[in-house]
């Protein structure tokens, strides 16, 4: 097991570097870059536009500027230097990572917590009012695209008179020292996020979970377990949901760039404080030094949450083994 | 006896240097005398990436440094006037090349006192540095020269122009203040090992707030990334209201980062926020709410901002299609199609009413330059007037209804504009279905406002919907107006691959304007200037190089719990931070 991860650590490192290549090939696609807005800027004449270029080494060819950008990161730990922001890009990354990993934290949490029981609740109650009604919800929860329904929510809320639209605190919490009060307030702001963000995913697990809790409870050796008069809990707890859950787990693994990247629309239109807005700026503006960190963060992520899926798939399936 | 007169000498010393301090505000900025305290929160569609006003681009660093550091010489923001700011006041030599500034007696937000090095300095390592990104060395450059800046004592400078020059103060009022003993370190030229860019790596968002020291009425007291940002007032700030009292009254002013225009006007309703710049389209339900006693008002005032920029139509004269090409340069050609533009029509679909006949492009609130003679040239819309028009120019009815080329060929026009602005985009659906009358086929080039910007600097366009600010003073905008210039864009050929203007390519009437705006750049007579602008209006209005079409008004609303935020008797929205007061 230990060598199957150093061996899935190693391989992890060509691999960053194909998508970090890939990746700049396609900023580089874009038509334009950093310096294009200057020049509708009455203000800036094209030679400054030119000088700004030459100082920001947009000038040179795209595998120069790769180059440089990678011997940055391997021999100093730099990532680069934000155009937009005057600031060096890992910086500005760790300054948002809190929030962002706390909403997304919490709407990940919210969708295990609610899709897992359901989807149990649906399977084992297969065809019945509430199996049919909650497979109803999970479909609209699937459908509807979340900035939508954050628009909903925020719009319902503010009708029934409340007051808490879009961020994660009123005014006077925002940067003030931690209070019961303060708290009161976030959770007053953050069901919404939860909500509109979470249930899309919380559909997709229900459909999971009790998809793959049929097919196990279908098969032979749950006849046998109920045959030999396990109670219907043990049944189902002990030997029908650890046998189901594997693909969920699979899935698990892949939310873990969600973390940082999420929903990017639906958090400009809740107006959240995390990486998604940040980010889209920044593709605007090709700030392309940030906009690589980030790709190669949450590329990073998707590998480590892949093996982290595979280990607790080891630990959980004793069938399963890495040699 | 000698010594009581010395005594009296002093207090009237210590008096008249206290009185000169401050500077009484001018009363078109009040509505009502207010009380100090409270808090003003206002919204701010992104979060400032830098505090350095010279080292980005950046609207939400604009709006908030506006309120910190300040220019020599102010515009009154009720009447455009200039008039003194840090500079109580100048005086400009015979020959009209030297001007001599006399400052005020303040103090930065540290305690160090404002004095003619940190005029100097700001002028020639900060808004003169070509390696500041947000420079001005443009707008301080004559004629190739720099305007130079010398320090006569603690409190005189002098500023050597290298020819005189009208808009100088004007251009100066954008031209803000930064501490020498803050920004020192961040400049090439004043140090060893400091490399030209560093100076846009100055007050970036990571600086200390204590290290963020200005002159204006507020302070920076907290910054919560992507959130919010705090402002506190200055205590000794140098101006006062009409009876005394100090300002600002805000104690606190509080800009709220809120992305998405539909959020921020939803925390404006539940009175989170207390002003909005609201659309068009929000103003008819604003307005219904206010009359249904909501607790805030909705103003429509007269446009004299530069924003919204109004929208023009313009033809590509460098067309790679040759006939295009010549048609596009036939002025009878774009007067006709001025003839197919229903402004009234517009203002009214597009605008909800809430937009004027534009200027050419010179606002008519703007008394200083506004050219009323315009108003008879501009050619008011008139189908039949184009059609004969355009039979002139060789276009006609083959006698199907579709017009074709002298070629032969149907006249078939691509229109570009932006997508994501909304009024571009209804004008061009407007204009297609006018020129659909007149047997014109029109295909509609509906891209992103970034791709429209990269079309239009390649030349890859034949019509186009586009919007440039108009700026009080048209000098500041020789840059688009001035035929040679980088952002001529219709007629790109009047300038050469060094940026340089090539007269040869002007048409007569191009030189007579590339004349105009060099001669009022060096005249300080203001009559004269307007003269020279005067005439620039009128030439554009008859040869219509690009065909203005509406400028929207400015929409506001603001909540009834904060005064002097109102509209004048003549219909121009008035309101500062430093006058507005929490009733």
């Amino acid at each position: 097991m230990f060598r199957y991860i150093v061996r899935r650590l190693v391989t992890m490192i060509p691999m960053m570097i194909v998508i970090s290549i890939l990746c700049f090939t396609v900023i580089k696609l874009q038509p334009g870059d950093f310096t294009t807005q200057f020049l509708t800027d009455p203000r800036i004449t094209p030679e400054q536009v030119a000088q700004i270029r030459e100082r920001l080494g947009l000038d040179q060819s795209p595998v120069v500027q790769y180059l440089t950008w990678m011997k940055g990161i391997l021999t100093r730990g730099d990532f680069g230097y934000s155009f937009a922001y005057k600031r060096p890009v890992q910086e500005l990354i760790w300054e948002r990572m809190g929030w962002t990993v706390a909403v997304a934290g919490a709407t990940i949490v919210f969708s295990w917590v609610v899709a897992i029981p359901i989807g149990i609740y649906s399977a084992t109650h297969k065809y019945s009012f509430f199996d049919y009604l909650l497979t109803f919800i999970g479909f609209i929860g699937v459908s509807i695209p979340s900035f939508f329904l954050a628009l909903i929510l925020m719009y319902l809320s503010l009708s029934l008179g409340g007051t808490a639209v879009g961020g994660l605190f009123s005014q006077q919490y925002i940067g003030a020292p931690w209070s019961w009060a303060k708290v009161v307030d976030l959770v007053r702001h953050l069901w919404i996020p939860v909500i509109a963000i979470g249930l899309s995913g919380t559909a997709g697990l229900i459909r999971l979970m009790r998809g793959s809790l049929l097919d196990v409870l279908g098969t032979q050796y749950i006849t046998t377990a109920k045959g030999k008069g396990l109670s219907q809990r043990v049944v189902i707890y002990k030997h029908a949901v650890r046998n189901a859950i594997n693909p969920l787990i699979s899935v698990f693994g892949m939310q873990l760039p969600e973390l940082i990247s999420g929903t990017i629309i639906a958090s400009i239109v809740l107006n959240l404080p995390t990486m998604g807005p940040f980010f889209y700026d920044a593709l605007i503006n090709s700030d392309q030094y940030l906009v690589m960190t980030f790709l190669m963060l949450s590329a990073l992520l998707m590998l480590i949450g892949n093996l982290l899926a595979d280990i607790l798939l080891a630990l959980t399936d004793p069938r399963i083994r890495y040699e | 006896m000698k010594r009581l007169v010395l005594a009296v000498l002093l207090v009237f010393v210590i008096a008249f240097s206290a009185v000169a301090q401050q500077a009484v505000v001018s009363p078109a900025l009040f509505e009502e005398i207010g009380k100090p305290g409270g808090e003003l929160v206002l919204g701010l569609a992104t979060a400032p990436r830098s505090f350095n006003f010279y080292g980005i681009i950046d609207n939400a660093a604009y709006t908030i440094l506006y309120n910190i550091i300040e220019p020599l010489v102010e515009e009154n923001p009720a009447t455009g006037e200039i008039i003194p700011g840090l500079a109580k006041s100048w005086e400009v030599d015979e020959s009209g090349t030297e001007v001599t500034f006399h400052l005020r007696d303040v103090k930065w937000s540290d305690g160090t006192p404002f004095t003619a090095d940190d005029v100097v300095f700001t002028m020639e390592h900060v808004v003169m540095n070509p390696n500041a990104e947000g420079n001005s060395v443009d707008r301080f450059t004559l004629g190739g020269k720099p305007v130079l800046w010398e320090k006569i004592d603690e409190k005189t400078v002098k500023a050597i122009l290298p020819s005189p020059y009208g808009a100088f103060t004007r251009v100066l009022t954008h031209a803000l203040m930064v501490p020498k003993h803050k920004y020192e370190p961040f400049i090439a030229a004043l140090n060893d090992g400091v490399e030209p860019g560093t100076i846009n790596q100055a007050w970036t968002t990571d600086t200390p707030l204590s290290d963020i020291v200005g002159t204006g009425p507020f302070v920076l007291s907290e910054y919560v990334v992507d959130q919010k940002v705090t402002l506190q007032r200055n205590p000794n700030y140098w101006k006062v209201d009409p009876e005394g009292n100090q300002l600002p009254y805000l104690d606190k002013l509080v800009y709220l980062v809120v992305q998405d225009e539909q959020v921020m006007l939803a925390q404006f309703r539940s009175g989170e926020i207390h002003r909005v710049t609201i659309t068009g389209q929000n103003y008819p339900g604003l307005k219904r709410e206010e009359l249904d006693g909501a607790n805030y008002r909705v103003l429509a005032g007269s446009p004299v901002s530069p924003v919204p920029s109004p929208p023009h139509l313009a033809f590509n004269w460098d067309v790679e299609d040759e006939e295009l090409r010549a048609i596009f340069r036939n002025d009878k050609f774009r007067q006709a199609m001025e003839h197919t533009i229903d402004r009234h029509r517009i203002i009214e679909d597009v605008y909800n009413t809430l937009a004027i006949i534009p200027g050419v492009p010179v606002l008519p609130a703007n008394a200083a330059f506004y050219n009323p003679a315009i108003e008879d040239i501009m050619r008011e819309y008139d189908l039949e007037k184009a059609k004969q028009l355009l039979d002139e120019v060789g276009i006609k009815d083959r006698g199907d209804g579709v017009r074709v080329l002298p070629s032969g060929r149907p006249f078939e026009l691509t229109l570009t504009t932006a997508v994501n602005v909304q009024p571009h985009n209804d004008i061009a659906v407007i204009l297609e279905s006018e020129w659909q009358e007149l047997g014109i086929t029109t295909h509609l080039q509906l891209v992103s406002s970034t791709l429209v910007g990269q079309r239009r600097t390649a030349g890859e366009y034949q019509a186009i919907i586009e919007a440039f600010g108009n700026q009080p003073d048209p000098q500041l905008r020789k840059a688009i107006w001035q035929p040679g210039r980088s952002l001529y864009y219709w007629h790109r050929s009047t300038m050469d691959e060094n940026q340089e203007p090539v007269l040869a390519n002007m048409e007569d009437w191009e030189l007579r304007v590339f004349d105009l705006f060099e001669l009022g750049e060096v005249e300080m007579d203001p009559v004269q200037r307007k003269a020279y602008y005067d005439e620039w209006q009128a030439i554009y209005a008859e040869r219509v190089p690009v065909i203005f079409i509406a400028k929207g008004m400015e929409l506001q609303a603001v909540s009834n719990d904060i005064g002097n935020i109102f509209l004048r008797p003549n219909g121009q929205i008035v309101g500062t931070n430093y006058t507005a007061f929490v009733k």
